[in-house]
């Protein structure tokens, strides 16, 4: 599992205060961090970046560089940005992102194939979000062909179902399964293709304390059904070691749980307990609640 | 080949709850098939039973069609429930509108006072509805309590800000809880959930706010028929509980129904209907006719 570590983003008061002030030290520690904490790419996301667009991303692509070897994600919706970028960076960095939207096929695209990198595509398009796992199959294999007719093979394009908060009212359970659904048939249907999610959406509007849990178990069920990378928290030290396979037995509960089996919880321990009921809602086997851990 | 109709059995039970006490008492939900499901494996051994609205005072807003059943008893609220009992309810749901504070704002031990005289004159059970207002409902809903104290009534909203102080004084007094969140079905279960941590799950009423025909009632429809569902197939304690569909003063409120008294009939009938089919096992009406409407409808499917 591939993880492209989310912490610098300017939603985060410290890092947009460091980029507008060009404090670079905020921005390296943090790099440095998810580095040690095993990485696998570094996340940019600027957000539109509208002043001195150019000089601000490459003075910031610059400054993540000096403090680490990993290969950038460089995360905007703003084409310029992503092209200053994209230029200014030593690895072959991964644009994030584009989607099947008319706008981001025509000014997009051909810069992940101007730049030759890897690119990731949302199933996005100009009628919104496709709802459920047909329209979103439907969705991306339109766009995945229209990349290949730029020369951008399936091998360099890393698909994003979009996940949705599971708390949103009455829908986010379905979307959490459909997600789940989509990733597991997608490579039957785009052979060679890669796929990502951006995995701590999933409990967004979730209170702080109660997200971890839902980002954790999410990320093996996913990655039970070959989710290749997720944009996630790298300093999440037991989120890590799940993908790391260093905790078998949880990993093992909450496959057992999405088969459906008959588990006895009297027999488990409190976190087991809490991994089991995690899996369970976002399943859509019971219903969601914010105290889901407590009943 | 002969045909053979499918036939459905669920293992969920909605929980059977009481409200009143003795000869006054009244009992709702049950069931462990859907609504009108009479082909299905199962039963509901309490059809929906019918309340009818009064308020603690005279209302300022109703078309005159509205306070013609109530004439001459509509600035009584005592004999304005007695009279309420000539149209054959299963119980009176009393609005303690005044101590609204953005209304009188009147004090929490008259309408704990009214509630008790009210209670005492009627032969149903007494539902009672605060005003909503979060912070006066704990004063006033906790003096009802109190003041009525092992009554059983019917009482409400319970709601997520204020839950732990109004809970803990039905419990204390012995009544049972209508818990309300505002038409979302993760917040109404997180609701129970915390509720039923303290308090008896089997003194729990849902109401999942209900809205009139055309101002959003698809939203209720939806939400409590997979209140029912998630309760009768996948057995989620936190959903087994009867729902209260509280919707005379939403039909009311409308332009629609203050225009003329025959569509104000349909109005509420419909909303009414509508949310009878999605599983609604107590009612709330304001308009007596309206009542009649609904029960004629029943009885001649």
């Amino acid at each position: 599992m591939v993880i492209i570590g989310e912490n610098i983003h300017v939603i985060a008061q410290a890092i947009s205060t460091a980029i507008r002030e060009g404090d670079a030290k905020v921005i390296q520690d943090l790099a440095k961090a998810q580095t040690e904490a095993g990485a696998g790419y570094i996340d940019l996301n600027v957000g539109p970046m509208k002043k001195d667009t150019e000089e601000t991303m490459q003075w910031l692509v610059n400054a993540v560089q000096e403090a680490t070897d990993l290969p950038l994600s460089i995360d905007t919706l703003n084409p310029v940005a992503m092209e200053a970028g994209l230029k200014a960076c030593l690895k072959r960095p991964l644009l994030n992102s584009a989607s099947g939207k008319t706008d981001s096929k025509e000014q997009m695209l051909p810069l992940a194939q101007k730049y030759n990198c890897d690119v990731v595509i949302s199933v996005m398009t100009d009628r919104g979000m496709p709802p459920d796992v047909d329209s979103k199959i439907e969705s991306i294999m339109d766009t995945v062909a229209y990349a290949n007719e730029l020369g951008i093979p399936n091998e360099d394009i890393w698909v994003d179902p979009i996940i949705l908060p599971i708390s949103t009212a009455g829908e986010g359970q379905r979307f959490a399964v459909v997600s789940l659904e989509f990733i597991k048939i997608l490579e039957d249907v785009l052979p060679g293709i890669k796929s990502t999610v951006g995995l701590s959406n999933v409990s967004n509007s979730v209170p702080n304390e109660l997200r971890p849990p839902l980002s954790r178990t999410y990320l093996v069920m996913l990655e039970r059904n070959r989710l290749y990378s997720a944009i996630a928290d790298p300093l999440d030290k037991e989120l890590m070691s799940l993908t790391r396979g260093e905790m078998p037995e949880i990993v093992g509960l909450i496959y057992k749980t999405m088969d459906g089996e008959d588990i006895d919880l009297s027999s488990l321990s409190q976190k087991e307990i809490e991994y089991v009921k995690t899996a369970k809602v976002l399943m859509g086997e019971t219903l969601y609640s914010d105290a889901w851990l407590e009943s | 080949m002969e045909y053979k109709a499918p036939v459905e059995a669920y293992t969920g039970v909605v929980r059977e709850v009481t409200i009143g006490k003795g000869k006054k008492s009244l009992k709702i939900g049950g069931e462990n098939i859907f609504p009108f499901h009479f082909f299905d494996q199962g039963s509901n051994p309490n059809p929906t039973k019918f309340a009818l609205e009064v308020l603690d005072m005279e209302p300022q807003d109703w078309p005159g069609h509205l306070v013609e059943p109530f004439q001459d008893v509509i600035s009584g609220p005592v004999k304005w429930a007695k009279k309420c009992q000539d149209f054959a309810v299963d119980a009176v749901s009393l609005f303690l509108m005044s101590t609204d504070p953005a209304v009188k704002d009147a004090p929490a031990d008259k309408a704990a006072a009214l509630a008790k005289a009210v209670a005492e004159a009627i032969n149903v059970p007494l539902i009672v509805y605060g005003s909503g207002d979060e912070k006066k409902d704990v004063e006033v809903l906790s003096k009802v309590a109190e003041v009525c104290d092992g009554m059983n009534l019917l009482i409400g909203p319970v709601i997520k800000e204020n839950y732990e102080a109004v809970g803990k004084a039905m419990l204390d007094h012995g009544h049972t809880a209508i818990a309300l969140t505002p038409l979302d079905i993760n917040l109404l279960k997180e609701l129970n959930v915390k509720l039923s941590k303290f308090f008896p799950v089997e003194k729990i009423v849902i109401d999942p706010e209900s809205t009139a025909l055309g101002y959003g009632m698809e939203y209720s429809f939806s939400l409590m028929e997979r209140v029912k569902q998630i309760g009768i197939i996948t057995k989620d304690n936190m959903t087994m509980m009867p729902i209260i569909a509280n919707l005379g003063g939403e039909c009311w409120k409308t332009k629609q129904a203050k225009e003329n008294k025959e569509q104000g009939l349909l109005w509420e009938g419909i909303t009414a209907l509508s949310l009878l089919l999605a599983g609604a096992n107590i009612i709330v009406l304001r308009h007596p006719e309206t009542l009649k409407l609904i029960k004629e409808t029943i009885e001649t499917r």
